[in-house]
């Protein structure tokens, strides 16, 4: 439970050395690298035109991998994704290094032959379009663009619709009388179109085509100067040859999927770069040498001062960080809580000087999990599931990791409350016994079923509700405490406690509530008494002292006023925690829901069909929703209800120098 | 006349599911709309926007919930379906909240997943708060879900 203690590092060094120290310090990923302000002596390098190439030449390798997935698909086993990067020694990254211009020029060909085949496939509709287009004029034995007699002049074209030739010397006659040298010969017709050659005298011709203009008729788009069928065979010969080379384009990429591995390196290498030289540019530098300053854990530091006071000529200096720096933040926590830092993350790290709240949250946040679940079936699962996962992938990621055992961990909840609560897939147990084997058997709740007795689990929700917001003003206390400020943990706890807490056994002296709740003790009227004292007490503490920044007597009452109103906040809160049986009452009700439906064709062997279906389906679906619920609403009491007394977050991320790379990892030496 | 309470119930768990159900399918269509915008820009987002579209979705089930613990509290789910008017409207009183509750909650909850949808995608570190936005509407329903499940339940007690 805790928040690693950061040192400030100052490392000065020989510039000789620098690619040196700072590939060792990648590697680490131990230390946050800051800018500082240049001087007389130091300056910064401007790095960004090498970074720029860097990132270039990482997005060419990336688009190269693009290519070989959606030509060479990878063949991933089914639970790859889940696998963490590739580990990678030391020896094997300096073998690529020689590789590496090689594998650039892969890349290169790779982003070539994509570009190519892309524009060679979107040609080969274009020609087939032309072939289609010719279809008509196949049975035309001249070329199309027809030159003409000494005499006369020649043309094709189309009338719209089908026509016979007797037809188109009428209409013809009708429209042009003093046209009489014309032939017309009809290429083919259908019902869309008619397409004709027609020849004329050169005088005529003119004349001929405007009159067949009237009648709709016009010239084709393309006209070759080639007889159609031979234009077709050339077109046709022209798309297989495009055909083959695109196939040899496919084959030489397929060729080249050997290199993927090395295109990955090639990526992670540009990436590690570009991190390399972004670092490069916030170091300080003068002739000879160079100085680095950053944050590092203090736990890190004698291993990588072991580490480079031994390879390298370095002075380093570790100081304490001054109180009011920005200082980065990492947690540190013990098996059972580290799983929830993710979930504290995601709401903010601990700000300066702010206690670490993980360590507390964990349990709670298991419990509020399992409650909401609260099925042992699905608790098992879960637990299955996780623990499969773990168990197989050893190479997971920490993050992917951290988020497997914390749902594991929920799992075991979940089913420590779903025996309590006798939910085992809702009523399954009891339902197949007695649809199909005809016993009373049933998976007994081991404490008290929710279904028949709600008002018991709702006021065991506000009780554990009650307890979650005290440790959470416990917290305060103590951070308060931690800072010295011990009147203010009176003023802002204490009073608390005495108001809420009195107020709440004062309330279990009325008989009106413990009958509504359903509970079979009633607290004497004596202690009625003492606790209306003690929260009346608070109240008037609170009413004094929470307006004490004012000076101002009147301003200060009013604020104290407005202090003790709060009060309905605490109320609200305590009511959120019904949200515990809500959600567990939606588990067991729709599970019992999809059980009935199973069983509706009774037992039998069309009835275990039936039941099995709707109970695998039905089950997946409630679980996912389920989950999902769980998860979300765990989050929003420790975020809203838990965190809301104590915690104010507003730290910032650990973000370490290192290797950020996406395929592969340096393997650590042992 | 005792055959009115019956129908009155029956009504009641028609509502439930009807409105609440109606409400988390406006809810989880607008949402939708905007994940698929969303995936489009990024195909990798699909898995959490699909979280993010889902949150609207849970009032048609708790709508389905109170429907279903009526069904087999009046007897309609096998049993006898004899109940005296007074009692019918009772069922009928107590699955409004989830009701009323659920429709509008889920369509406002969908408001506040699409803005969510938004934040995360440009922002995709802040993903825990997006989910957390949404979730705060939904507090509501579960609050209605709560009071709907206890009434029905307290009504089944009661001798009139």
């Amino acid at each position: 439970m805790a928040v690693l203690p950061m040192k400030r590092l100052q490392l000065c060094a020989l510039k000789k050395n620098r690619k040196a120290i700072l590939e060792l310090l990648q590697r680490r990923g131990a230390v946050e690298v800051q800018d500082t302000a240049e001087d007389e002596v130091f300056t910064h390098a401007d790095m960004s035109q090498a970074r720029s190439i860097f990132q270039k030449n990482a997005a060419l390798a990336n688009q190269a991998l693009d290519v070989l997935a959606r030509f060479a698909p990878e063949q991933k086993p089914l639970l790859s994704m889940l696998e963490g990067r590739q580990e990678m020694t030391l020896e094997e990254y300096t073998a690529f290094q020689d590789r590496q211009d090689e594998t650039l020029k892969v890349a290169y060909r790779l982003q070539a032959l994509d570009k190519r085949v892309a524009e060679q496939r979107s040609e080969i509709p274009r020609m087939q379009a032309q072939v289609e287009e010719l279809t008509p004029w196949l049975e035309l034995d001249v070329p199309m663009r027809h030159p003409g007699t000494h005499a006369t002049d020649s043309f094709v074209g189309a009338l719209p619709g089908e026509w016979t030739l007797e037809g188109i010397y009428t209409e013809l006659k009708s429209r042009a009388e003093s046209v009489s040298a014309v032939d017309i010969e009809i290429v083919s017709a259908s019902r869309e179109q008619t397409c004709l050659f027609v020849t004329a005298t050169k005088s005529e011709a003119q004349q001929a085509e405007d009159a067949l203009r009237e009648m709709g008729f016009a010239r084709p788009a393309h006209v070759t100067h080639r007889v159609p069928a031979d234009k077709k065979r050339l077109l046709e010969e022209r798309i297989e040859k495009l055909q083959a080379k695109i196939d040899a384009d496919v084959a030489e990429i397929h060729s080249l999927a050997e290199h993927r591995q090395d295109l990955k390196l090639l990526f992670d290498f540009y990436a590690m770069r570009e991190e390399k030289y972004g670092v490069i540019g916030k170091l300080m530098q003068s002739k000879r040498t160079f100085v680095l300053t950053g944050y590092i854990a203090a736990r890190d530091i004698p291993a990588l001062e072991t580490e480079l006071t031994a390879h390298f000529d370095v002075a380093l200096d570790f100081f304490e960080p001054a109180p009011d720096e920005d200082v980065p933040v990492a947690l540190k926590n013990g098996p059972l809580a580290a799983p929830v830092e993710g979930v504290v993350a995601s709401y903010s790290l601990p700000g300066r000087g702010e206690v670490d709240p993980t360590s507390v949250m964990a349990v709670f946040y298991y419990v509020l999990f399992g409650m909401m679940l609260s099925d042992a079936g699905y608790g098992l699962i879960m637990v299955a599931a996780c623990s499969f996962v773990l168990l197989k992938c050893k190479n997971i990621e920490s993050g992917l990791k951290k988020s497997m055992q914390m749902f594991l961990y929920c799992g075991i909840s979940t089913t420590f409350w779903g025996v309590m609560f006798g939910g085992f897939f809702g009523d399954a147990v009891g339902v197949i016994a007695s649809t199909f084997f005809h016993s009373d058997l049933t998976f007994k709740a081991l404490w008290f079923e929710p279904v028949n007795e709600p008002m018991r689990l709702l006021v065991f929700s506000f009780l554990l509700g009650i307890i979650h917001l005290f440790v959470g003003l416990g917290m305060k206390f103590y951070q308060l405490c931690r800072e010295g400020k011990v009147k203010d943990a009176v003023y802002d706890v204490v009073f608390w406690y005495m108001l809420v807490g009195g107020a709440v056994v004062y309330l279990l002296t009325m008989q009106m509530i413990t009958d509504m709740m359903g509970l079979s003790f009633t607290l004497s009227p004596t202690v009625g008494t003492v606790a209306a004292v003690v929260a009346g007490l608070g109240a008037l503490g609170i009413i004094a002292f929470s307006g004490r920044d004012s000076r101002n007597p009147f301003k200060r009452l009013l604020k104290g006023l407005y202090g003790v109103y709060g009060v309905t906040s605490y109320l609200s809160d305590i009511l959120s925690y019904s949200r515990l049986l809500a959600l567990g009452l939606a588990t067991g009700v729709i599970a019992t829901v999809f059980n009935k439906m199973g069983t509706m064709l009774g037992g039998g062997v069309g009835g275990a069909i039936l039941f099995t279906v709707v109970f695998l389906i039905g089950h997946t679906l409630n679980i996912g929703i389920n989950l999902l619920g769980a998860y979300v609403h765990t989050n929003r009491l420790q975020f809203v209800e838990f965190f809301g007394k104590f915690y104010e977050g507003g730290g910032r991320g650990f973000s370490p120098f290192g290797a950020h790379t996406k395929y592969f990892k340096f393997k650590e030496e042992k | 006349m005792s055959s009115l309470g019956i129908a009155f119930a029956l009504l009641g768990a028609a509502l439930a599911a009807l409105l609440a159900g109606i409400g988390s399918a406006i809810g989880v269509g607008m949402a939708g709309e905007a994940a698929a915008g969303a995936i489009t820009e990024e195909p990798g987002r699909f898995g959490k926007v699909l979280i993010l579209q889902l949150l609207p979705g849970t009032q048609g089930i708790y709508g389905l919930l109170i429907a279903f613990i009526t069904l087999t509290q009046i007897g309609i789910m096998g049993g006898s379906a004899e109940m005296s008017l007074a009692k019918g409207l009772l069922y009928f009183c107590a699955c409004l909240p989830m009701g009323f509750v659920g429709l509008w909650s889920a369509i406002r909850q969908a408001r506040a997943s699409v803005a969510s949808i938004g934040m995360f995608c440009k922002r995709p570190e802040t993903f825990g708060k997006a989910i957390i936005l949404p979730a705060m509407v939904e507090t509501y329903a579960i609050l209605a879900l709560l009071i709907s499940i206890l009434s029905i339940f307290g009504i089944g007690g009661l001798n009139i």
